[in-house]
């Protein structure tokens, strides 16, 4: 028999009043933006609710822009496999190994997490002025620089979202495997890595999310023909704001949610779920 | 066969820590030199940049206002996150994973799309303001953006998706039942929720108000833009100190300024869990 919900109703009032105000705020200003972004050309500034409809700032909206959007995606496409890359064994090693000062190894792991991105710019950056210095090799403003910088941020996101789904792997299904004759990397191929795959897209979607997103370590690990989209919004919003600003982030706005969605139906809820909380 | 998975994830290790070690151990050796302009530093290191740092009242108020700023973002954001994740673990199972879906698909978004649609809704003309002057509420529209408000209020919205997601799944594992019983025995709601789902729910609460601190503490875009060049805090600074003025050795002595605070206050902060009586409750993880 269902039972009615036990709130009494003023209750419930509240918590709708609630969960409403939150959804509002959350997701108001994206709503503003995609409407904004339809508004007739005849003014260069913003308004909301827009004069009429059209796409007239899709269409002015510069090259640049959309060059950025290419840098990003790269990067972060680049930034999400690497890190899965390095936090599949790391995260392998974290669960299943037991060695001494392993409590002292996954306390490194993490530290990226609690170095404020800043400092992780300027850190990288002047890294690479010296390695520059010191061997002639320029990683500013490349794209394993870029990748390089990201994937600093991102691997520790990717080790813990691996980690939590191989911590419930029951280990009887591998030694079941491995007393059977198969090989160590059979076993891994066959066995662990069908079971972990969730954790590894959960991982991988997060590592290019914060890719994708971040200003910060991109705006001084960057550089000419290498600036992505966050930091050519972010300087454009500073110094020449234009209503095509928002018609370019309404398309990756649609492209964002549209690839979620695929995402979401690919591999599940669960992993785009611990992928938003992967902190 | 047994695998030896120290040897597995040494390679991940060795990147993982040379990639820390090397980045900081550069930054923090230049941040003993001091600067000559252009990008160039002395020869001879000296602490002159850190005692700089901490005899200039501009350094010392932008450190202040970078924990304020911190602090008030941590409390505005469990005080309606809270409430939010524990309606969410009261309300139908299908309404919650709507709502939440929700949340983060709008977590996932780039923050500078999310702060160019704030900078829209509160500008001088934008909705918020214009709904503010035809209520009567304000005479003239508020200044929000370049303020500690704009600030604020652009960090919630970046904080408020992490918080409600993270005490959403601790308040999830507190059985219904507890609180049922407590109030069979006569505890009136707001004992139950002060006796039982508080102290169940401690450590989730501390956690994500650490998680939200650290990330307040570095947060650069959003105070960046919202603050309009006027709220200065740490890492808006060392942007300007590294980028414009091209002190390198200074940007690198404020951003170990900012990390060392950091880290001191979750230090301090893991030291009081474990002596409070918390830490029987689990400690965070």
């Amino acid at each position: 028999m269902r039972t009615r919900s036990s709130w009494p109703s003023p209750a419930q009032g509240a918590a709708t009043v609630l969960l409403a105000g939150v959804l509002v705020f959350l997701l108001a200003p994206l709503v503003v933006v995609a409407a904004a972004s339809l508004g007739p050309g005849d003014r260069p500034y913003v308004s909301f609710p827009p004069a009429g409809l059209s796409l007239h700032w899709y269409l002015e909206v510069p090259a640049r822009y959309w060059q950025a959007v290419g840098v990003s995606l790269a990067v972060a496409a680049g930034t999400a496999v690497a890190s899965v890359v390095i936090a599949m064994p790391a995260a392998l090693g974290l669960v299943r190994a037991s060695f001494r000062g392993k409590t002292l190894v996954a306390l490194l792991l993490r530290a990226p997490l609690q170095i404020p991105y800043v400092v992780t710019g300027i850190a990288f950056l002047q890294a690479y002025y010296l390695l520059g210095s010191v061997t002639g090799l320029q990683l500013r403003a490349s794209y394993p620089g870029l990748v390089l910088g990201h994937l600093f941020l991102a691997t520790p996101y990717a080790i813990g979202s691996i980690a939590a789904v191989l911590a419930r792997l029951n280990p009887r299904l591998e030694e079941a495997a491995a007393s059977l004759g198969a090989s160590p990397w059979r076993v891994f191929r066959r066995v662990t890595l069908p079971v972990i795959l969730p954790g590894v897209w959960g991982g991988a979607l997060y590592a290019f999310i914060i890719s994708f997103g971040e200003v910060p370590v991109a705006l001084f690990l960057g550089g000419p023909g290498r600036t992505t989209f966050p930091v050519e919004m972010f300087a454009s919003m500073q110094f020449d704001f234009s209503p095509s600003l928002l018609a370019v982030s309404t398309a990756v706005l649609l492209v964002s949610f549209a690839v979620l969605i695929l995402i979401q139906r690919a591999i599940g809820f669960d992993a785009v779920m611990r992928a938003g909380s992967a902190r | 066969m047994r695998v030896r998975w120290g040897i597995v994830m040494l390679p991940a290790v060795v990147l993982s820590v040379g990639l820390l070690a090397a980045s900081q151990l550069v930054f923090l050796r230049t941040s003993f030199f001091r600067d000559r302009g252009f990008g160039l530093v002395d020869a001879q290191p000296t602490l002159g940049n850190y005692l700089a740092i901490a005899t200039d009242a501009f350094y010392l108020n932008s450190l202040y206002l970078t924990v304020q700023v911190a602090l008030i973002v941590v409390a505005c954001s469990l005080l309606m996150g809270y409430p939010v994740a524990y309606v969410l673990t009261r309300i139908p199972a299908r309404w919650a994973t709507l709502i939440i879906a929700a949340i983060v698909a709008s977590a996932l978004v780039a923050e500078v799309i999310k702060v160019l649609g704030l900078i829209v809704v509160f500008s001088a003309d934008g909705v918020v303001n214009r709904t503010l002057v035809a209520l009567g509420a304000a005479s003239a529209p508020i200044k929000i953006l370049g303020s500690i408000t704009g600030v604020v209020v652009g960090l919630l919205h970046f904080t408020l998706g992490f918080v409600i997601l993270l005490l959403f799944s601790v308040l999830q594992t507190i059985p219904r039942s507890l609180e049922e019983a407590a109030g069979v025995h006569g505890a009136s709601p707001l004992r139950v929720f002060w006796r039982v789902v508080l102290p169940l729910s401690a450590p989730g609460v501390i956690t994500a108000g650490l998680v939200i601190f650290n990330l307040s503490m570095g947060a650069f875009t959003a105070v960046s833009l919202l603050g309009g060049g006027r709220i200065l805090t740490l890492p808006v600074l060392i942007e300007r100190t590294m980028i414009l003025e091209t002190k390198y050795g200074m940007a690198a002595s404020l951003s170990a300024v900012l990390l060392g605070t950091v880290l001191l206050i979750n230090a301090l902060a893991a030291l009081a869990v474990s002596r409070s009586r918390f830490a029987v409750a689990g400690s965070p993880a």
